[in-house]
């Protein structure tokens, strides 16, 4: 932990009142970027008899960022690429674990950094919304119940039998999303899956998402498209090199952000 | 505890396995079911007439030794790459990555219990008959399970690093087939090499499980408190290098 003392008590003093959904504090991730990648036991033995040393880069790809989301706020993290973005949000859905700092996650979260994990092409679509419903954190019940509405919202009700291989990629993504946003989590992580399907499904899914919102979920919106970000997110974070760069409203990190652009 | 937390998972998990093994339901098992027996029918042949073995219900004997490495066999290859091959659960969403090997592990149990099914109408037919030490099967299936859990959770967490140890293994299942009293009687094995053919956890797991079903009788304490202790060791160890691994299996991936 390289967590200076000041920076812990000056969290200490913002998080007086604990209505905050996501707090993080000093994060740090590093990534190892061998010179050379072994990847079998083979490579490894032949390193060892020429005696060259086990080397690696170290890649810093979050310095030191912390940021607090509360409860029911739709919060953005824009940047350019490789700015750490999809990073942090990896850490924040556990994926990734960091190297110092700490992140509180509090209630039930959803990350949708990809649609469809764990889909299995060779059972069926309802096989798959169980499956996939599991793999969220709903229990059979759950789905049993949720079940009608799944297949209303992705309109595949006639192909509810049909093997998943024989899906186009609209409909998977249909059913996948469907019966993702069934999960009800209290916080959602979204890494531009938004901008899937046709164009009349994307504007379906953009309006379960500002439903969402609407109900007073917190969102955690990663995403190019900083359209979809100045209508939907109450304050942002702009990155850079894995550093913050500017913190607050919207408007303003945006602002920031055509600056930095400009200025380069 | 994680397993009770994702119980709902673990179980969709392992259905949707056997599931996607079992395609067509009964042929699909079927097939599964006609590999061990043909397997069993060639060593017959070639053991009895070859080699001129003299064993009591060898066909039994044989097929009871070959359910059981099949767990073994089938349980660690297909865990091995349980993480690997599903990458999308490491890297895009957060769930305990034990679940990934447990399930694949469990397909595997399941899978061998109903091959030890089908074992019980040939006992009954081949006239070796059942007794009531039958009634241990459970405790030393649960046990291997431990044993092939373990095992499997270490292969997994290190597939992640070495993308060759599938061939080792390859090699080494087909070490530990001739090392295990499988298609030969633990008499013929030189008893000065005994004690350490012995340390072979597997072998002592074979032989309980023909005393049970074969011999009818029971097996000795000492075997059973070896294969407990073995199995729990083994458990921990892997969970403890699974654990160590871990943390790093979404960069590495």
């Amino acid at each position: 932990m390289k967590l200076s003392p000041l920076g812990l008590m000056g969290a200490a003093k913002k998080e007086v009142v604990n209505n905050n959904a996501i707090v993080v504090d000093g994060l740090c991730k590093s990534f190892r970027i061998p010179k050379e990648k072994k990847l079998t036991v083979y490579e490894n033995l032949i390193g060892l008899l020429k005696g060259g040393a086990y080397s690696y880069e170290e890649f810093l790809a979050l310095h030191d960022v912390s940021f607090s989301v509360m409860h029911g706020e739709a919060f953005g993290v824009i940047g350019p690429n490789g700015c750490g973005k999809s990073t942090l949000l990896k850490v924040l859905a556990g994926v990734l674990y960091p190297d110092c700092g700490k992140v509180k996650i509090s209630g039930k979260i959803a990350p949708f950094l990809e649609l469809g994990v764990g889909f299995q092409p060779e059972l069926s679509a309802k096989d798959n919304v169980y499956l996939y419903g599991a793999i969220m954190g709903l229990t059979k019940k759950d789905v049993d119940k949720r079940y009608e509405e799944i297949m209303d919202f992705s309109e595949l009700r006639r192909f509810e039998n049909m093997k998943l291989r024989n899906f186009s990629s609209g409909m998977y993504v249909r059913l996948a999303f469907a019966t993702a946003i069934q999960t009800d989590p209290d916080i959602m992580l979204v890494d531009e899956v938004l901008s899937v399907g046709d164009e009349s499904f994307q504007k379906k899914c953009g309006e379960k998402i500002e439903e969402i919102r609407k109900a007073g979920k917190t969102i955690l919106l990663v995403s190019h498209a900083l359209g979809t970000v100045q209508s939907l997110c109450d304050r942002c974070l702009l990155m850079n090199e894995g550093k913050m760069v500017a913190l607050g409203e919207t408007e303003m990190v945006l602002e920031e952000y055509s600056k930095m652009r400009t200025g380069k | 505890m994680w397993f009770v937390e994702y119980r709902e998972l673990i179980k969709i998990l392992t259905i949707s396995d056997l599931k996607v093994k079992y395609q067509s339901s009964v042929l699909g098992f079927a097939w599964s079911m006609l590999n061990p027996l043909l397997l069993m029918l060639v060593l017959y042949f070639v053991f009895s007439n070859v080699f001129k073995a003299t064993q009591d219900h060898f066909a039994l004997f044989m097929l009871i030794g070959i359910i059981s490495w099949r767990f073994l066999a089938n349980g660690t290859t297909s865990s091995i790459s349980s993480i690997v091959g599903k990458s999308s659960l490491v890297t895009k969403i957060y769930i305990p990555r034990k679940v990934l090997v447990l399930s694949t592990v469990l397909s595997a149990f399941i899978s061998s219990l109903l091959e030890f099914l089908v074992l019980v109408p040939l006992l009954i037919i081949l006239g070796a008959g059942l007794s009531p030490y039958l009634l241990l099967f459970p405790f030393i299936h649960i046990v291997y399970f431990f044993i092939v859990y373990g095992i499997s959770l270490i292969l997994a967490a290190l597939y992640v690093y070495f993308r060759d140890l599938t061939q080792i293994w390859d090699v080494l299942m087909q070490i530990g087939f001739f090392l295990s009293p499988i298609v030969y009687p633990l008499s013929t094995v030189p008893p000065e090499y005994m004690a350490y053919y012995m340390l072979n956890p597997i072998t002592v797991i074979i032989q309980m499980y023909r005393d049970v079903l074969l011999y009818h009788q029971m097996p000795s304490a000492l075997e059973l408190f070896f294969t407990l202790a073995t199995g729990t060791v083994i458990l921990l160890v892997g969970s403890a290098i699974f654990e160590k691994l871990e943390r790093r299996f979404a960069e590495e991936i």
